[in-house]
This record gives structure tokens, C-alpha cells and sequence, in this order.
């Protein structure tokens, strides 16, 4: 070849029409500083064009469900520690019996499916940050929970504060995280009854995206609630959704009073709950997919149906997580088939009742982000993203078990992430994506490197990934042979270093801390 | 924001200016720009071998070290080395009439039974864009294709790829014939491709392992600035 035959057309769409002096715009130092990622660009929530991988037939859902419905009514769910929940329940049809409570045949799907929204917006304080909740969007959130953190510096410690607003910064930071998340990592260096003031606040402060709410304690449910008031408004937040938090179902088969406590908090503000019967299959659930499935949908429609009984037409979520264990040592597994198996079935069984579905994430059960911990972390994805989950917590950052947020991890999930919502856009048709123009121009023996429709799109062609290596051997050990996690270490301190904190109304910054200086003042610190 | 989108003068800008310009010009592969800037400077009364060297080699060595750190993508970079060609077109005759000492010329070819050439046809625009004259001799080129050309253009480098571990030790082969023929010293031999590394270029007899287009580039002027200096000292 020759330049001839590299010629590119007169005016090619892709390239620059017209010059630009020094300092406008042409040149390499503009082109530098827009590729070297100095102005975040944020995705959007992903909305699926590929239809969700179904693996039960008909007859399987409804074989589930009235397996479901039996336990609801033969076996019933204890509600513990909360005499106000035992009335609401009897109020609406349940039969309760002490704490148990027994659920006519079909009663909870159908005060679901009279209220609940199929799919509902949660607004974020950036209105462009908002994200759409069920139908065919899904919105990926960090990890939620870890007491620990990790990085390739210091190693596994308690997580702090200060390690909790990095994970909020990291998060709004990465384009492909549409939601900033809960419990980004349990910030133990503060007291446990004032620290969710300071959760709450990071994720308002140092975000414009959507985050989740505090559950340890109704009270701490009720301040979520106040500072979002303070945030969007009184009104606002009564019409809309700005919180969603995570209720969970204490497996088998209960309810518990935290749990009823903070529900009612955020169902009688009409705030969402994700009803997530949190399961390691084997000891909290029979061993069979079909058997995490029956009691995931039994605890979760109790627990949806009661959010409707207090306050109908408050948002909910059907939330699964289910791992599995190693018998040999009780430990919970990950990125194993037979929880990627509940996942799809708990898809569908909550697409047919009409709600929002939650489940999967980065899950693994690795010390370190490794090749366990990619392989698993996929493993689990891949369902997540062809199962068609709606809300995905966990979605990055995810190590040990959940005992651990990693910030390499969370470099190298949002990565995949990233990944995972090109592929959602499926096979462009349009006659842009048909490409005619490039196999005529090019013809046989050429290459398609030089030719119009190339110029026009190679920018945005392929999905490049900010860790991946793929330069030549040399190149690559000429540059300290670093290893992915080495590659995202200096990705999440680079990211650190560039962030900018997203702008707030001051009157509002000053509400807030106005509020939780109060709140702070007015019991002493306690650590339960 | 309103000027940025204005017409440019070329003419309203001090010579420095517009060398700085040419260089973002060249990056933006505006070809029309730089024959306009290129004949402004010779109006000016540039040798035409300052205006190869300041103007567009160096605008080009900017291109090649982006694209070696990820910055330009591939399309970019021949949108460059197209502008670049079209100064070229207009320096060409007049450095042959003012003598000009030369980048270098290269002929280039993959080796025979081997018929990928992506990344060769990437090395010969690169080095074009360098300012190097490259005869290109495409694919699949046995041994005799390879000494008419050289016999033909008297290059300074020979450049040979090689995708296949079937067809790379064919390099030995046309190394060996070059020695044969005691030719071997006359030439910089570079070679590349995906299966190869430095040790196999050691094997076989070559100068260097290329291990892509910039690198190419970078190794072609380190050798040719070397045999310049061994003229020099040969000559003093």
C-alpha cells in the first residue's frame, strides 16, 4: 500500500471541515485534554432492546407461584417486635396468629398488583442524574455493606468516613455507576447512632446522583427522610421518589421489627423499598433453585403487600439475592450456576406480577481482584444483564463476600459495566449500522481504515475500556509490566485527584448541616 | 465563543506562528491547510528543506508520539499522514533541485507466502509521514523481489513483515542472501510483526524488531541520523 491507496475522500464526514486557530479547539492540545478524559461525560440509566433470557416455562412460574402462595398460607411468616405491623396485617385480610402471620391464597399479589407502580422515576438532585426504575431500564449502583476496604496500598482495614466519601466520589465519578448507592462501606470510626447523618450527607454533598436511604433504625429512616425534604422539598418528596432503600427479609421467613420499622418510614413518605430476602441457600433456604425461589417470593410478597397496606401505591422493589455455599465450610459462594439459575427465575416471577426486579451485582467471593474474582464477578453479571434486572446493586467494587469494598474493584467492575451497556443498545439497523456505504467505497482487497464511514465513527465504534492492556509486549513492559489491579490503582487516584465537587444551593448545604449539627447535639454518641 | 469558528489567515501570522499552526493543522489532517502553509513559507524564502524539517517532520513527530501513547486513533493518524503527502508533493521537486540532504528511503514488503499487511501498510504511511520516500512492495514478496527493488531504489532500510510463524523465518532467508551477495552492510534491516520479538531479529540477522508503527519510525531515524554521522566521520 500507498498513501493512494490510504487517500481519504475530499471531505470526509468524520474529519474537521474547517481550521481552528491555535487554542480553539484544533490541535493536539485540545484533542489531548478531551481524550485524556478531563470532562465528564455520565451515562445515562441502560434501556434494554434485548429481550430477557427466560428459563422457566409457564408452567414452572405458576408452579412456584402456588408453592409460594402455600407457604404464605400453610406455613405463614413470623412478624416479630412490632405490634403496629400485626395490626395493619389483620386490618387487611391476614390471619395473625401471636407474631405469625398467615396470608390468604392470592392476597399479597393482589394488593400489589392493585397499587404498586410497575416502574416509577427516583429523582436525583441533577434532574439529568434521575433514573427510571423497572420496565426495560436498569441502573447500576455500588457495593452496599462492607465494615471493610481495601487497595493495593494500604491493604484490608476498617473503612472510615473519609474511605466512605471516596467510594461516593469514585461513584459519581465513573459513567457507567447511574446511582450513588447506600452503604458504599460501613464507616466504623463513627458512632453507630449518628453515623447514617453523615452517610446520608456525603451522598447529597459529594454527588447529584440518586443514592439510597438509611435502615439500621426507623429513626435513622425518619432523618433519611428529613434530609431529603431539606434537599427536594416537602411536597416534592411526598409525590415523588428521591429515596430508595434496602428492607431485607430475615431469612427463613421473618420479618423483623428493624426492618417492618424503617419499611413503614419510607412507604408512608411514598419512598421505595427494595423486599429483598437476602439468602445463602442451604442454611437460610432449601438447596434447590426451586425451593430459594418459592420462599424468595413468598418473603418478598408479604413484604411488598404490607408496604401497600401502609401507604398505597408506594414504590417497591422485588429483590432477590441468593448465593450459594460451600458445604464443607458454610461460607457463601459466588458466580456459581445455581444462583445465576434463581436469578433468571426471580426475573420472570416479578415481571409477571408487575413490579421492579433487584438482584445480582459483581459479586465474588475472592480476598483480592484477581482472576476469582473477575471470573466470578462476570459470572454473576452476565445473568444480571440478560435476566433484565432493574436495580443493580453492587454493581461494583464488591470483594470478599461483600465483607470488602475494594477501590481497585470497583476500577475494574465499572469497567465491565461499561461493557455491559454497549451491549445493551443491541445491533444498530439503521442505515448508518447497515455500513453499505463502507463496502462499496472499500471493495475487495482493501482495508476500511481511510474510508468516510470509518472517519465518521471510529471514535465511538467500539467500547475502549479504561483498564484493559493492549499494547504490544514491549510496550507494555516498557511501561512497568502492570497487572490490571496495578492499572486501576492508578485510575481510582487519578480519578480522586480530577474530582469536582458537584455544585448545591448553599441555602440548602447550610439546611443541612444546620439539621444534622441538631441531630448530633441532641443524644449523646452511642455505638448501638 | 464566535471567533472560533472565523477564517483563519495564514498570511497574518509571524513565521513561528504559522509553523505552530501547521503542526495543529497536520494533527487535524487538514491537507488543503498545509499546502497553503507550506508554500506561504516557501514565498517567504524557506529552503525547502526547513520547511520538511520545521514544518512538517516535526508536525508529524507530534502525530506519531499520540499515537503511540493512545491519544490519535488509527483513522486520525492516516487523515495526518494524507496532509502531510500533500506538502510533500509540493517540497519533493524542489528538495531534489536544492540537493537536500534526505530523510531516507525504505523499501518495504512483507514476506513471502505471507499476505497480511495491515500492519505493514501502517509502518509505510508512518514513515512517509516521517518525511522517509518508502517503496512499498505489498505482499507476499520472494527473495528476488526483494534485491530488483533494492537494486532498483538503493534504499537505506529494508523493512520486511511477517504474521505467520510459518512465513517469519523467510527474513533469514533474504538476510542471508543479502550476506551472500556481501550486501548485507549496506542496509538497515528492520523487522516486524506480531509473532516476532528481539530476540528472533537478533536470529536472524536484522538491526532491529519494530514492534509497531511508531517505534518504526523512532528506530528509522535513530539508524539513519547513525549512518549520517558515520559519513560525516568518515568524511572528516
Amino acid at each position: 500500500m500507498t498513501l493512494d491507496d490510504t487517500s481519504v475522500p475530499p471531505d470526509p464526514s468524520g474529519g474537521r471541515a474547517s481550521r481552528r486557530g491555535r487554542g480553539t479547539g484544533g490541535g493536539a492540545e485540545a484533542r489531548r485534554s478531551a481524550r485524556r478524559g478531563g470532562a465528564l461525560t455520565q451515562a445515562r440509566h441502560i434501556v434494554r432492546t434485548l429481550r430477557p433470557v427466560e428459563i422457566l416455562s409457564e408452567e414452572g412460574l405458576a408452579l412456584i407461584e402456588a408453592n409460594a402462595d402455600t407457604v404464605l398460607e400453610e406455613i405463614g411468616l413470623e412478624f416479630r417486635d412490632d405490634a403496629e405491623a400485626l395490626e395493619i396485617l389483620r386490618a387487611n385480610g391476614a390471619d395473625v396468629d401471636g407474631t405469625r402471620v398467615h396470608f390468604p391464597r392470592g392476597l399479597c399479589r393482589s394488593l400489589i398488583q392493585a397499587t404498586a407502580p410497575a416502574t416509577f422515576t427516583q429523582y436525583a438532585r441533577n434532574p439529568e442524574r434521575s433514573v427510571e426504575i423497572g420496565g426495560n431500564a436498569t441502573v447500576f449502583a455500588p457495593v452496599y455493606g462492607p465494615p471493610f476496604v481495601r487497595d493495593l496500598d494500604h491493604g484490608r482495614r476498617y473503612a472510615t468516613i473519609e474511605d466512605f466519601r471516596n467510594f461516593v466520589k469514585l461513584a459519581y465519578s465513573l459513567p457507567n455507576l447511574h446511582h450513588s448507592g447506600g452503604t458504599v462501606c460501613e464507616p466504623v470510626d463513627l458512632p453507630v447512632n449518628k453515623r447514617h447523618l453523615d452517610m446520608v450527607a456525603s451522598h447529597i454533598l459529594y454527588s447529584d446522583k440518586p443514592f439510597m436511604g438509611s435502615v439500621t433504625a426507623p429513626e435513622r429512616a425518619a432523618d433519611t427522610v428529613d434530609m431529603a425534604r431539606i434537599v427536594f422539598g416537602t411536597d416534592f418528596v411526598d409525590q415523588n421518589c428521591v429515596l430508595i432503600s434496602l428492607i431485607n427479609a430475615n431469612s427463613p421467613m421473618v420479618w423483623d421489627g428493624t426492618m417492618l420499622g424503617a419499611m413503614k418510614v419510607y412507604a408512608r413518605a411514598n419512598q421505595a423499598c427494595i423486599v429483598t430476602p437476602f439468602i445463602l441457600a442451604g442454611a437460610m433456604a432449601p438447596v434447590t433453585a426451586a425451593g430459594v425461589l418459592t420462599q424468595t417470593l413468598a418473603e418478598s410478597l408479604a413484604g411488598m403487600a404490607f408496604a401497600q397496606m401502609v401507604r398505597p401505591g408506594a414504590p417497591v422493589v422485588f429483590g432477590s439475592f441468593a448465593s450459594s455455599m460451600s458445604m464443607q465450610s458454610g461460607a457463601p459462594t459466588f458466580g456459581t450456576p445455581e444462583p445465576a439459575l434463581v436469578l433468571y427465575g426471580a426475573a420472570q416471577l416479578a415481571r409477571r406480577l408487575g413490579v421492579p426486579f433487584r438482584s445480582g451485582g459483581s459479586l465474588c467471593g475472592s480476598k483480592i481482584p484477581d482472576a476469582q474474582a473477575a471470573y466470578e464477578s462476570l459470572n454473576t453479571l452476565m445473568p444480571t444483564m440478560m435476566g433484565g434486572v432493574n436495580f443493580v446493586l453492587h454493581a461494583a467494587g464488591w470483594l470478599e463476600g461483600g465483607l470488602v469494598s475494594s477501590y481497585e474493584k470497583l476500577i475494574l467492575d465499572a469497567d465491565q459495566l461499561g461493557i455491559q451497556q454497549a451491549f445493551a443498545k443491541g445491533i444498530d439497523l439503521s442505515a448508518d449500522g447497515q455500513a453499505m456505504s463502507a463496502l462499496r467505497e472499500v471493495g475487495p482487497g482493501s482495508h476500511f481504515l481511510g474510508c468516510a464511514h470509518t472517519q465518521a465513527h471510529f471514535q465511538t465504534a467500539f467500547y475502549r475500556s479504561p483498564v484493559a492492556d493492549n499494547n504490544s509486549f514491549e510496550q507494555w513492559e516498557a511501561e512497568g509490566a502492570k497487572d490490571a489491579a496495578e492499572r486501576a490503582n492508578a485510575i481510582w487516584k487519578r480519578l480522586l485527584n480530577d474530582y469536582q465537587q458537584p455544585a448545591i444551593d448553599p441555602a440548602i448545604a447550610e439546611a443541612l448541616d444546620a439539621f444534622i449539627q441538631r441531630k448530633k447535639a441532641e443524644v449523646p454518641d452511642a455505638n448501638y | 465563543m464566535a471567533d472560533q469558528d472565523e477564517e483563519l489567515d495564514l498570511r497574518t501570522l509571524s513565521d513561528e506562528e504559522l509553523t505552530e499552526q501547521m503542526w495543529d493543522d497536520l494533527y487535524d489532517g487538514l491537507a488543503d491547510e498545509i499546502a497553503e502553509g507550506t508554500k506561504i513559507l516557501l514565498e517567504r524564502g524557506w529552503q525547502p528543506y526547513e520547511v520538511l524539517t520545521k514544518a512538517l517532520v516535526e508536525g508529524m513527530r507530534i502525530v506519531g508520539n499520540d499515537f503511540r501513547d493512545g491519544i490519535l486513533f488509527v483513522p486520525e493518524v492516516l487523515l495526518a499522514a494524507n496532509a502531510m503527502k500533500t506538502g510533500m508533493t509540493i517540497l519533493r521537486p524542489l528538495l531534489a533541485e536544492t540537493g537536500a540532504p534526505k530523510m531516507g528511503k525504505m523499501v518495504i514488503g512483507t514476506v513471502k507466502g505471507d499476505i497480511h499487511d495491515i500492519g505493514k501498510n501502517l509502518v509505510s504511511m508512518m514513515m512517509e509521514g516521517a518525511g522517509f520516500e518508502v517503496i512499498d512492495l505489498g505482499i507476499n514478496n520472494p527473495v528476488e523481489k526483494y534485491l530488483a527493488a533494492i537494486e532498483e531504489h538503493q534504499p537505506d532500510i529494508l523493512g520486511m513483515s511477517a504474521l505467520l510463524t510459518t512465513t517469519m523465518p523467510y527474513m533469514k532467508v533474504v538476510i542471508d542472501e543479502l550476506k551472500t551477495r556481501g550486501m548485507r552492510d549496506d542496509y538497515v534491516v528492520l523487522v516486524g510483526g506480531a509473532p516476532l520479538n528481539e530476540e528472533f531479529a537478533r536470529e536472524v540477522g536484522a538491526d532491529a524488531y519494530c514492534r509497531d508503527a511508531a517505534v518504526a519510525v523512532e528506530t528509522a531515524k535513530s539508524f539513519m541520523q547513525r549512518r549520517h554521522n558515520q559519513l560525516r566521520a568518515a568524511a572528516g
